[in-house]
């Protein structure tokens, strides 16, 4: 009872620490050490098993050169990786990749910002168009595709047919099959799926910006227009930054949508990179290729991930 | 320089009347406080004068111009919020600057007004810093000196202290009254602190429900309050307000209550015998001698006076305030007397005009 009170009392702690570790305290602190470890283990188990062993094992395999279906063959070191370097279709990717994700991402952010800015003019369109406005992210990629095809299909598709019928164009346009329609019909249908999330993510921002601040600078004297510069756009900084980050990433990777639409074509005007990595891996059964491509994109993501965590640092000591 | 009048003015909120129909005279280079309870539409009357909420009838005219069709940074008024509402991405300079930035000034300018208001308010350490790295009285001095540097005709305060501690509350009162002597500026300050109305103001206009109750100088809102809500409204610890009965004898007003028959001073002409309210301050409840009797009910003592509580027949409760040597003990039964000079009489109702003939 004395000890106790003694070690619990005006002491510093590191002493009393050092001069006994058996003292309740310690072995206290001890088990809330174990407990805390026994917590994040399944997280830390889960983590490496869909995250770090994939990740180990792609770099593993593009170490090999190996046959798909039977996963057979050789170590060959880098050469996949000084091959991929050298070949010219791995820097045409890599352009289209950089193109559409730029164009459909900025796209998407000035649509995105754009609607959310209405939406949030009026609160009775807002709850509406809120569901609505998410439609095209819920709706399956797949469904997506298909509808958008038929829209598209030079022989009987819609928009063809209404600009034909309103004398735009004489001939029905390819916009699938023809460079550069294909590469901006993706970039479209890409900012047409995808700026719902901009959409809402800069909405439930935008309502937490004080209506004060905008009555602030209308006493100020200052017009629609410079509100949005000067209490709108510095407000919604941040949430922009985590939006570009998440955006860019999903987008550099996007698969399905562009190999649904026009399966990297014409010819390979519109392969990404993900493209590229399926290719090789199940098309022409080059696992070890495939592997090397993956781990080549990853790399340039994390220097995404890396100019983007900076700059976030660098807003929060600011 | 500008006043500023509000004729015939009248809001709604969907079907909700906030205000009825005010009419309000401010004069160039008034102080003026805008009072009332919670919700009595003070700061909807200041907004409606910011041009932040329209009116839905009657004028609003600053100067000579009427501006209800005026856009809010057209009507060369400033306003500091209750949150302060600074630009939180812009440093201090940058905020304080902004103003004048919107209206084209050139950089020299502002710098100089800035720079100015900036040592006017102690701020000149902190212009580089964002609002976040300020106290709550610093940001607080932001917002005025955001207002300070456009040099406008009316300056606007919407409970502007409220989120100060008490003892900073005080220095800022001063300041503002400080601030006002010096620029001269027609000011109009909402608060719900009669504390701060009392010690600011040229005038005071009392609010309740959307209506002006009375709008006169601190002292005399005070001394001759205009009808029953404004007794009891003003003054701490408040007026005691005891309901009874007038009655007219031998060519004098008699008020009578259960323990209570006093005579009453002169009254107006539109008093008559029947139900009636009398207003006594606590000052002027006095104990120790007299013909009425009181149990003490309670004693608070504040250190420079004691605040007493006595109950009287009826269940009627007096407010009385004693010298702080005086501190009658609890239960007992005490003689006091109400000196009947001072003593106020209001018609019947939660609003009743005051009958009191004016002093
Ligand atoms: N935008 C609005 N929509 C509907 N009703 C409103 C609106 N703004 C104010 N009101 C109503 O008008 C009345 C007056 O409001 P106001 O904000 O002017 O009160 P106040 O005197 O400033 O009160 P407080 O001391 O609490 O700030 C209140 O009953 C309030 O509910
Ligand atoms: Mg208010």
């Amino acid at each position: 009872m004395m000890a106790a009170m003694s070690t619990g009392g005006g002491e510093p702690g590191s002493q009393a620490e050092s001069r006994t570790s058996r003292s309740p305290q310690a072995m206290l602190e001890r088990r809330y050490a174990r407990l805390g470890l026994l917590l994040i283990a399944p997280s830390i188990v889960v983590f490496s098993a869909v995250i770090i062993y994939p990740l180990l094992a792609a770099i593993y395999l593009s170490l090999f050169e190996l046959y798909t279906p039977t996963l057979e063959g050789g170590f060959v070191g880098l050469s996949n990786y000084r091959e991929l370097l050298a070949r010219g279709e791995f820097w045409v990717s890599l352009r289209n990749t950089l193109v559409w994700t730029a164009g459909t991402l900025s796209l998407q952010i000035v649509f995105g910002i754009g609607m959310a800015l209405m939406l949030h003019q009026n609160v009775w369109f807002r709850s509406l168009a809120r569901s609505l406005i998410l439609f095209p992210y819920f709706v399956s990629t797949v469904v997506a595709v298909l509808v958008w095809r038929w829209l598209f299909n030079d022989l009987y598709g819609i928009l063809n047919h209404l600009l034909v019928e309103a004398r735009l164009i004489d001939m029905p346009i390819d916009y699938l099959g023809a460079m550069p329609n294909a590469m901006i019909s993706i970039i479209l249908v890409g900012a047409w799926k995808y700026f719902p999330f901009v959409v809402i993510a800069v909405l439930a921002r935008l309502q937490t910006i004080p209506d004060v601040l905008y009555e602030a600078a209308r006493i100020d004297g200052a017009g629609p227009i410079a509100r949005f510069f000067d209490v709108t756009l510095p407000q919604l900084r941040e949430v922009l930054l985590v939006i570009v980050l998440l955006r860019a990433i999903w987008d550099f990777k996007e698969f399905d949508l562009i190999f649904l639409l026009t399966g990297g074509g014409p010819v390979i005007s519109t392969q990404t990179l993900s493209l590229l990595v399926y290719k090789e891996a199940f098309a022409l059964n080059q696992m070890g290729m495939g592997a090397a491509y993956g781990v080549v994109m990853m790399a340039i993501m994390l220097v995404f991930m890396i100019f983007y965590i900076r700059q976030a640092r660098k807003g929060d000591s600011s | 320089m500008a006043g500023v009048e509000f004729s015939r003015v009248r809001k709604e909120f969907g079907g909700f009347t906030a205000i009825e129909a005010l009419d309000l005279r401010i004069e160039e280079g008034e102080f003026v406080s805008l009072l009332g309870p919670s919700g009595c539409g003070k700061t909807t009357t200041l907004r409606m004068l910011a041009g932040l909420e329209f009116p839905t009838a009657g004028e609003i005219r600053i100067g000579e111009r009427v501006v209800n069709d005026v856009p809010p940074g057209q009507r060369d008024i400033a306003m500091v919020f209750q949150s302060y509402a600074l630009y939180p991405h812009m440093t201090v300079r940058r905020n304080m600057e902004y103003p004048l930035r919107k209206r084209g000034l050139p950089a020299a300018e502002r710098q100089a007004s800035v720079l100015m208001a900036a040592e006017m308010l102690q701020l000149t350490e902190l212009l580089d810093r964002k609002p976040r790295q300020l106290s709550g009285g610093q940001q607080q001095r932001v917002a005025l000196g955001r207002a300070l540097v456009r040099d406008p005709q009316v300056f606007l305060f919407d409970e502007p202290l409220s989120n100060l501690d008490a003892k900073l509350r005080g220095h800022m009162r001063a300041e503002l009254v400080e601030l006002h002597a010096r620029l001269g500026r027609t000011m109009v300050y909402v608060t719900h602190d009669q504390l701060e109305a009392m010690t600011m103001s040229d005038r005071i206009a009392i609010i309740l429900a959307g209506e002006l109750q009375q709008f006169a100088p601190p002292q005399e809102v005070y001394r001759a309050p205009a009808n029953r809500f404004v007794a009891g409204f003003i003054g701490m610890p408040s007026m005691n307000l005891v309901d009874g009965r007038l009655a007219h004898g031998s060519g004098s007003w008699q008020f009578m209550a259960p323990g209570i028959a006093l005579p009453v001073p002169a009254l107006a002409e539109t008093a008559v015998a029947g139900e009636a309210c009398l207003g006594v301050r606590p000052e002027h409840v006095h104990i120790g001698a007299g013909e009425l009797q009181g149990r003490v009910q309670l004693v608070e003592q504040t250190g420079h006076e004691n605040i007493v509580v006595l109950a009287v027949a009826g269940g009627i409760r007096l407010t009385c305030r004693t010298p702080a040597s005086m501190i009658p003990r609890m239960g007992d039964t005490v003689d006091f007397r109400i000196d009947s000079e001072r003593v106020h009489v209001f018609a019947p109702g939660d609003t009743g005009p005051r009958l009191n003939l004016p002093a």
